[in-house]
């Protein structure tokens, strides 16, 4: 095995590891805090004594911890969440679409930005002291450290209520009865899309920027450069050249958001009602539907494990200085 | 030997002071840094003061017209200047004791979340090995857990105070600063004053708290301040889903409370104090911690 292949097996490794016990934690923070998805339906008179002795059974619920620990693990990992409690439908029948539609949402938008914003942050770092240094840091600055529902809220006086341009809530019109592909493809679609897409877009550009502008910054100086610039090439070539040696952590930056892009931004769905993960999570919490809440943090925990993995790999395999011990 | 020491630790002050005057100069001179730090200042006055100066008591008081009518959603007036929200109370009073919870959460939370990253950093930089593998493989955790997700999970069950979040989130957010120290902590332990400390027999404790520790600080500092922005950011958030402490006001809360009555469309002098308070401080920290990240480290690593 060489250097590499070690690196990449214990890497695995751990993130095997680390699935498990963040599935372990999610399990037992439901399972031993106070409070079942039942106690509120019998309080309110819907269900009888009996009704939710049969219910519990039907879930498992009444076998002993590790049991029912042993069945979750099984299903967890094999990919079936089970039935929902509330909607008495199969979990993955419910989040399935709902995770579709955040990733439509997200993935573009934070696409776009990594592009643009790492070409903005480029020009930036290589004009130090320009107003457009100023300028691109103090507003990317704004809208990363800002929480996103307040640059929500904002985009939607202005640009829903104030002008009147764009719808402020949902994903389509409610006269529309989606169909297929084609659901994605309408203008109604992209008249509800414009304005999430671009607050996310937005909040996303602040780190890709100074990622970019950092890079540059620190390159400017060196002796690289020097050379290029005594070879005769333009500003722009520099700044090509540059750029490319600077590329690698918007990479593997690139990679840990796009593992957070189903958790990223539950505010921005719950603001906008966007019909996806995020808010169906924040629903499904509510009605205290374990199942369902279940399921989605596994996706998200499991999304994040995987993209860190990813940027590890990156890292390690384009810059083989850094230590490939993982932890040394 | 007792007046030389004393002239030396003299001297040490003496640096250390002019060291901080000329870091103080830099961030003077970084525009979009120095008014970051007249917001902050405002801010923190707002904290400290805000509920004593607010006129009236932000929940339980109703703006009443001159003939004895709760006045709902009323643009500002004489009577309360800052309007009304649907439900009849004084938006200005309610800003002004909104800015402590904010205050609180984000000092505490985020003195918290440096401060335990800072020592998992250093000791798990310092003495490497089994102890580091494992202090990093539970900072891999913590990543792993979604912050906003398990937070929430952990709020419908524990009834949401101040104090309860602000744990929450040191408990979740301790793992940026973690690393960060952590590989600072990797280069300085292999400086030569560092090894001919331990090589003149000082013992573990001694050289990781005098010796690395002092070299990391800033740094340590850093993201304290980075912490207490997430906090203040991370508060606002469950506040807004309703996952705030139910018996004070806080702008996150205030602007739930906002979002919630459907006035958004009408009420801008609702939506725009709590809004603007928020955004106002955690955007000021970020651009502090900005012009302060270029003096302490020059060459600006990436943020891993």
């Amino acid at each position: 095995m060489s250097e590499f292949q070690r690196f990449l097996a214990k890497r695995i490794g751990i993130s095997v590891l680390l699935t498990l016990v963040a599935v372990s934690v999610i399990f037992f923070t439901l399972r031993l805090l106070p409070g079942s998805p039942f106690t509120q339906l019998v309080a309110s008179g819907n269900l009888t004594e009996q009704q939710v002795r049969e219910i519990m059974q039907l879930y498992g619920l009444n076998r002993p911890l590790s049991e029912q620990y042993l069945a979750y693990l099984r299903n967890l990992l094999t990919f079936q969440f089970g039935y929902s409690i509330r909607q008495s439908r199969p979990v993955w029948e419910i989040l399935g679409p709902k995770l579709l539609n955040t990733l439509v949402l997200l993935i573009p938008a934070l696409v776009c930005t990594a592009i643009l914003s790492t070409l903005l942050g480029m020009v930036a770092g290589w004009n130090r002291g320009s107003w457009l240094e100023t300028g691109s840091i103090v507003t990317t600055t704004f809208f990363r450290s800002t929480p996103v529902f307040i640059s929500a809220l904002g985009f939607i006086i202005v640009f829903a209520y104030t002008f009147n341009l764009v719808p402020a809530f949902g994903m389509r019109d409610i006269t529309v009865t989606p169909n297929g592909v084609g659901a994605y493809f309408s203008i109604d679609f992209l008249h509800h899309y414009i304005l999430p897409f671009t607050v996310a877009m937005l909040y996303y550009s602040g780190d890709f920027l100074l990622l970019a502008r950092n890079g540059i910054v620190e390159r400017k100086g060196s002796a690289f450069l020097k050379l290029h610039r005594a070879k005769g090439l333009s500003e722009t070539e520099q700044l090509w050249r540059a750029g490319r040696n600077s590329l690698l952590p918007v990479l593997t930056y690139f990679a840990l958001r796009l593992g957070m892009v189903f958790q990223g931004l539950i505010l921005l769905e719950v603001v906008f009602g966007w019909p996806g993960i995020g808010r169906q999570l924040v629903t499904s919490i509510a009605q205290q539907d374990y199942p369902v809440v279940q399921a989605a943090v596994f996706l998200m925990a499991l999304a994040v494990i995987i993209m860190n993995l990813v940027a590890d790999v990156l890292s390690a395999y384009f810059d083989p200085t850094v230590s490939m011990g993982g932890g040394n | 030997m007792s007046v030389e020491f004393s002239r030396s630790t003299g001297d040490w002050l003496q640096t250390k002071a002019s060291q901080v005057r000329t870091q103080l100069q830099f961030i003077a001179e970084d525009r979009p840094a120095f008014v970051s730090l007249v917001v902050l200042a405002s801010f923190l006055f707002l904290g400290v003061f805000g509920p004593v100066i607010a006129p009236h008591e932000p929940i339980r008081y109703s703006v009443l017209s001159a003939n004895g009518v709760i006045m709902r959603l009323h643009p500002p007036t004489l009577a309360a200047p800052l309007g009304t929200t649907a439900y009849g109370k004084d938006v200005l009073s309610q800003f002004l004791a909104g800015a402590r919870p904010t205050l609180i959460v984000g000092l505490f939370g985020g003195i918290a979340t440096g401060g335990i990253g800072f020592l998992v950093g250093l000791v798990s930089g310092y003495y490497g090995g089994w102890v580091d593998e494992v202090l990093m493989r539970l900072t891999d955790l913590t990543f792993s857990l979604p912050f906003m997700p398990m937070a929430l999970l952990l709020l419908t069950f524990i009834r949401p105070n101040i104090w309860i979040i602000t744990l929450i989130i040191a408990a979740f957010l301790w793992k940026m600063p973690a690393r960060v120290v952590r590989s600072e902590v990797l280069s300085i332990r292999e400086r030569t004053f560092v090894k001919s400390a331990r090589a003149s027999g000082a013992s573990d404790f001694r050289t990781m708290f005098g010796h690395v520790a002092p070299n990391v600080l800033p740094i340590g500092f850093l993201y304290t301040a980075y912490g207490v922005a997430w906090s203040i950011a991370a508060q606002a958030s469950l506040a807004f889903l309703g996952f705030g402490d139910p018996t004070t006001t806080s702008w996150g809360r205030m602007l739930r409370q906002l979002f919630a009555s459907g006035s958004i469309r009408v009420a801008w002098w609702w939506v725009l104090p709590p809004a603007l308070g928020i955004a106002a401080v955690t955007t000021s920290v970020f651009l502090i911690g900005r012009a302060y990240e270029e003096i302490i480290n020059p060459e600006i690593n990436d943020h891993q």
